[in-house]
């Protein structure tokens, strides 16, 4: 009996603290309507020896959606806003389109997208067990964890670290390949272009 | 000579009652209404199909809760699910967790390559190698996206687009470990429950019922705003059963109260009630014996109809004992040979009405005309060999049957004068018109009395949920599952054009889910070539060597699919093998206008092996052809009815005929009138009306001007009255409909009956 006291109070005390590392990461994390910079992306693919690395731009606009554009090995755009996920090459030689109201559990993977850019805890933590620690004066290193069962399916884990801005993403997926991005000279300015306005609209 | 014919009945009664022994401990009682349906002849299968759809329905419940946002929604379904559990002997959630999709993505994994969606299967027909490599090395480079996969097992990733399209097949998605929709203003959660008891089973209690019911309070009380619609076969059997007991406690015990205080008021002795009883008792064992003797079952409903159908057999109980009221019991034996020749020709009139009910290829109303005939017949012997010897006591003339009797006399009759004229021709008019403005009906709604929430709830769940329609459908024929498969794949073909329109938001087929040998055979080639481009563009984009993953030798067999908890969406579609051919059923998802009804039966057209079944239209096409021609039949009872009262009383015999032909015609005209519609049921009780209606003509005509006689038919009308009669306040159509057939038949054969009786001082013999 008092073992199992102990359990209670242990976990009780756990989750607090947990919710305290939340409530001190969003303190930490500028609130960015508008987010613009570059990544590196390092994705290791069961079937491949070396990770694959792919480098560009990307720019986050919370109400309307993510721009994220390959330039190197090749140049590539994909666009993913609440309502569709579409991807072209630049040579024209692919492309395809996907829409999210048709498919929700895409539009669940849009949403974690939204939300592991923009560093959005609070919409996370509905999706995901999330559990971390502050470093430093200004850092913070998350991990995540889904709860919800269809992200299960796709992501194992997911470690976020950042300080005012997300600064890298490791997604673990569910079948054993892993993805991590790096970004780099965030900025909360300029904001989008007119093509780029465009392709948010669509 | 009397006595000896009481003991043979005696050895027969006993004999039933040895049968009756075994028929109620082997319980041979049959419960599923199908099976008062007659079969198509033409096409068991039919039959067949909309058995196993109904089976598979039978037990499940399901639930919708939706609340203005999610997470009220969530909140409300968490409450109802609580609700629901608390008892697990009755209702069991059902599984639609995610272990379901993992077991199936296992079974389906060795045969990726070969399912294919028709728009995957055009665009890997038309891409060319720039195309498919750039997708894979698109696919291959985005940041995270949903794989059910390895890389080399799927690199263009065709295999989440296959998904998607099977989850289509039902609007509601997973959504935070739940099956979330929205519509009509409202976030849902879609809640399945299983009940664990037969739906036949079900009791008048309604414990399902009640058990929604709290469920639905508890969820508007916790999450304002909200709303719970629920379906599902169990709740309407409870409906149905609850009315049906309310109905028989009210209706039958009404009924029954009313002829015993009418019996005791007029003999003020229980011995006739005594004997009036034994002789219904084992007029219905002998019925339930000998219909189970040929029909090997009796239905439920043959045990409740049939039963109130002999009841018809009190007549002859009250008939002998009117005549025995006031005479010593030393002429018993003298008084029932007297009344045995109109008694025997009243029961041949009867039986003759019921069997013409069995004429109709109708397993249900053949079991009840087998049932009524033999009942009555039963009954009818019981008291012409055994009421003489049972019956010893004094029977005196009571005041109230002395009054009764007496007022024969200062009952009209017809004369030939200016007053019956004029109103023989205002009831002529009367009945003309009426009979010019009657309308028919022949609608499958008929049949089920059930209330207006369920239907509402149930037309809601199926808008929301697009669910697919067990009353249409397709039926597929082939030769094995693989022309079966083939044969619905042609026919997919023609339907995806109505969804491409937005005429029909989809349907469900076993093909989608397992498709025919041939095509997994074409498909593993097509994705073998197009993927091997693909996988080729990647090793030269990357300078790595990646290999294509290998499938399966052999093809998805229908024998794996059945085997595995993955087909639980398909079991109920696919029928297999019946005599030598295959079948499944194509079923419609979200069919809502029966606009739409003849264009599909149209697309079965020129499809061999295909063929378009509608129930509903099937069931109403088929009580209007027994409408007709029972129609038919009651006219051809009237004339075999009029010859045979013309060979007892000659030039007479229209006396007891012609006043249950006006009632009849009178019953017609006034539903004419009232704008009720004429349908198989109220058909059915005007074949009743030739029956009984005649009986009471002949007690008149063999004993004019007796006092007893005219007690008799009064007793029997107004006991027929009380039983039938009530029906017509009956919450089914088709027993309310039988009811007020036989309300204001009786009541207008019973008044007119007298009007026709001879004039006084003349015999028929």
């Amino acid at each position: 009996m008092k073992r199992v006291l102990l359990l209670v109070t242990l976990l009780a005390g756990m989750t607090a603290s947990a919710q305290d590392v939340v409530t001190q990461v969003r303190a930490r994390l500028a609130d960015v309507p508008l987010l613009r910079g570059d990544f590196e992306q390092k994705k290791t693919v069961s079937g491949f020896k070396k990770p694959l690395v792919s480098r560009g731009v990307f720019l986050l606009a919370r109400e309307q959606g993510v721009l994220w554009d390959t330039k190197t090995p090749f140049a590539s755009t994909l666009t993913l806003t609440r309502k569709s996920l579409s991807a072209q090459q630049a040579s024209g030689a692919a492309a395809y389109h996907l829409d999210a109201s048709k498919e929700p559990g895409l539009a669940a993977v849009n949403e974690v997208m939204f939300a592991l850019l923009s560093g959005d805890v609070a919409a996370l933590s509905k999706r995901f067990r999330v559990q971390g620690a502050l470093e430093g004066a200004e850092g913070w290193k998350l991990t995540l964890t889904p709860t919800d069962a269809g992200l299960v399916r796709v992501f194992r884990v997911i470690h976020l670290e950042g300080d005012k801005y997300v600064r890298q993403v490791r997604l673990e997926e569910a079948r054993g390949d892993v993805s991590v991005i790096l970004f780099d000279k965030l900025a909360q300015a300029p904001s989008p272009s007119e093509t780029e306005a465009q392709r948010l609209a669509k | 000579m009397r006595s000896k014919w009481a003991i043979l009945w005696l050895l027969v009664v006993l004999a039933v009652g040895a049968h009756q022994v075994w028929f109620w401990f082997s319980a041979r009682l049959d419960t599923d209404v199908l099976a008062l349906l007659p079969e198509d002849e033409q096409a068991p299968e039919v039959g067949a199909a909309t058995r196993k759809l109904a089976d598979g329905a039978s037990r499940e419940l399901v639930l919708l809760v939706g609340a203005k946002d999610w997470e009220a929604a969530q909140r409300a379904a968490d409450v109802a699910r609580e609700e629901l559990s608390r008892d697990p002997s009755l209702l069991k959630p059902s599984a639609l967790d995610a272990s379901s999709l993992d077991v199936a993505l296992e079974l389906y994994r060795p045969y990726r390559d070969r399912l294919l969606t028709p728009a995957q299967r055009a665009w890997l027909t038309r891409a060319t190698a720039e195309e498919l490599g750039g997708t894979a090395l698109m696919k291959l480079y985005q940041p995270a996206g949903p794989r059910l996969t390895d890389w080399e097992a799927d690199p263009l990733g065709l295999w989440p687009d296959w998904w998607a399209a099977r989850a289509a097949e039902s609007t509601a998605r997973p959504r935070d470990g739940r099956l979330w929709l929205s519509g009509e203003g409202r976030e849902w959660v879609l809640l399945a429950f299983h009940s664990q008891v037969s739906a036949f089973a079900l009791g008048a209690d309604g414990r399902i019922t009640g058990v929604v019911e709290r469920a639905r309070a508890a969820v508007t009380a916790a999450v304002p705003g909200s709303r719970m619609v629920v379906a599902g076969v169990p709740l309407y059997a409870e409906a149905a059963a609850s009315q049906a007991s309310n109905e028989m406690s009210t209706i039958g015990i009404g009924s029954m109260a009313a002829v015993l205080l009418l019996v005791w008021l007029t003999f003020r002795s229980v011995r006739p009630i005594l004997l009036v009883g034994v002789s219904l008792v084992i007029g219905c064992a002998v019925a339930i014996s000998v219909t189970a003797l040929v029909f090997d079952r009796v239905h439920l409903l043959t045990l409740v109809f049939g039963s109130s159908l002999v009841g018809v057999a009190e007549d002859y109980g009250f008939h002998y004992f009117a005549a025995r009221q006031g005479k010593p019991p030393s002429e018993r034996g003298a008084l029932m040979r007297g009344l045995l020749p109109g008694m025997v020709m009243a029961l041949l009139t009867s039986v003759v009405a019921y069997l013409a009910l069995g004429i109709a290829p109708f397993p249900g109303l053949r079991q009840m005309a087998l049932f009524s005939a033999t009942g009555l017949v039963g009954a009818f012997l019981t008291v012409a060999c055994w009421f003489p010897h049972l019956d010893t006591g004094a029977l005196p003339v009571t005041p109230f049957a002395q009054r009764f009797a007496t007022s024969l006399a200062r009952w009209p009759r017809f004369t030939s004068t200016r007053a019956w004229w004029t109103g023989t021709a205002v009831l002529a008019l009367f009945i003309l018109g009426g009979l010019w403005r009657l309308k028919t009906r022949d609608d499958v709604r008929q049949l089920q009395g059930a209330p207006a929430h369920l239907i509402a709830d149930q037309r809601e769940l199926g808008r929301l949920l697009g669910l697919p329609s067990p009353a249409q459908f397709f039926l597929v024929r082939g030769q094995d599952a693989e022309q079966v498969l083939e044969r619905e794949a042609k026919l997919k073909e023609r339907l995806d054009v109505f969804v491409a329109d937005r005429m029909l938001p989809g349907y469900r087929a076993v093909s989608d889910w397992l498709p025919s040998a041939e095509q997994q055979r074409a498909d593993a080639r097509l994705s073998a070539r197009a993927e091997a481009q693909a996988v080729a563009a990647v090793a030269e984009a990357t300078g790595e060597a990646p290999t294509r993953a290998r499938f399966a030798d052999g093809v998805l067999t229908p024998e794996q699919l059945l085997a595995s908890p993955a087909s639980a969406a398909i079991r109920q579609q696919w029928l297999g093998a019946m005599g030598d051919q295959h079948f499944s059923i194509v079923m419609l998802r979200g069919l809502d206008a029966p606009s739409l009804l003849p264009h599909l039966a149209e697309a079965a057209r020129g499809l061999e092996g295909v063929r378009w079944v509608d129930k509903t239209q099937e069931i109403s096409g088929l009580l209007e052809r027994y409408r007709e021609l029972m129609g038919g039949l009651i006219v051809l009872g009237y004339v075999a009815v009029l010859l045979l009262l013309v060979t007892r009383f000659r030039r007479q015999a229209w006396r007891a005929w012609l006043p249950t032909v006006v009632g009849t015609l009178f019953t017609l005209a006034v539903f004419g009138w009232v704008g009720e519609p004429l349908q198989l049921f109220s058909v059915l009780g005007l074949m009743l009306l030739l029956g009984m209606g005649v009986d009471y003509g002949i007690f008149m005509l063999e004993h004019p001007g007796e006092g007893s006689a005219w007690l008799a038919v009064a007793l029997a009308g107004v006991s027929t009255l009380l039983s039938f009669g009530l029906l017509g306040l009956s919450a089914t159509p088709a027993l309310r409909s039988f009811g007020l057939t036989m309300l204001l038949g009786e009541v207008a054969i019973w008044l007119l009956t007298p009007c026709c009786r001879l004039p006084a001082g003349k015999d028929v013999s």
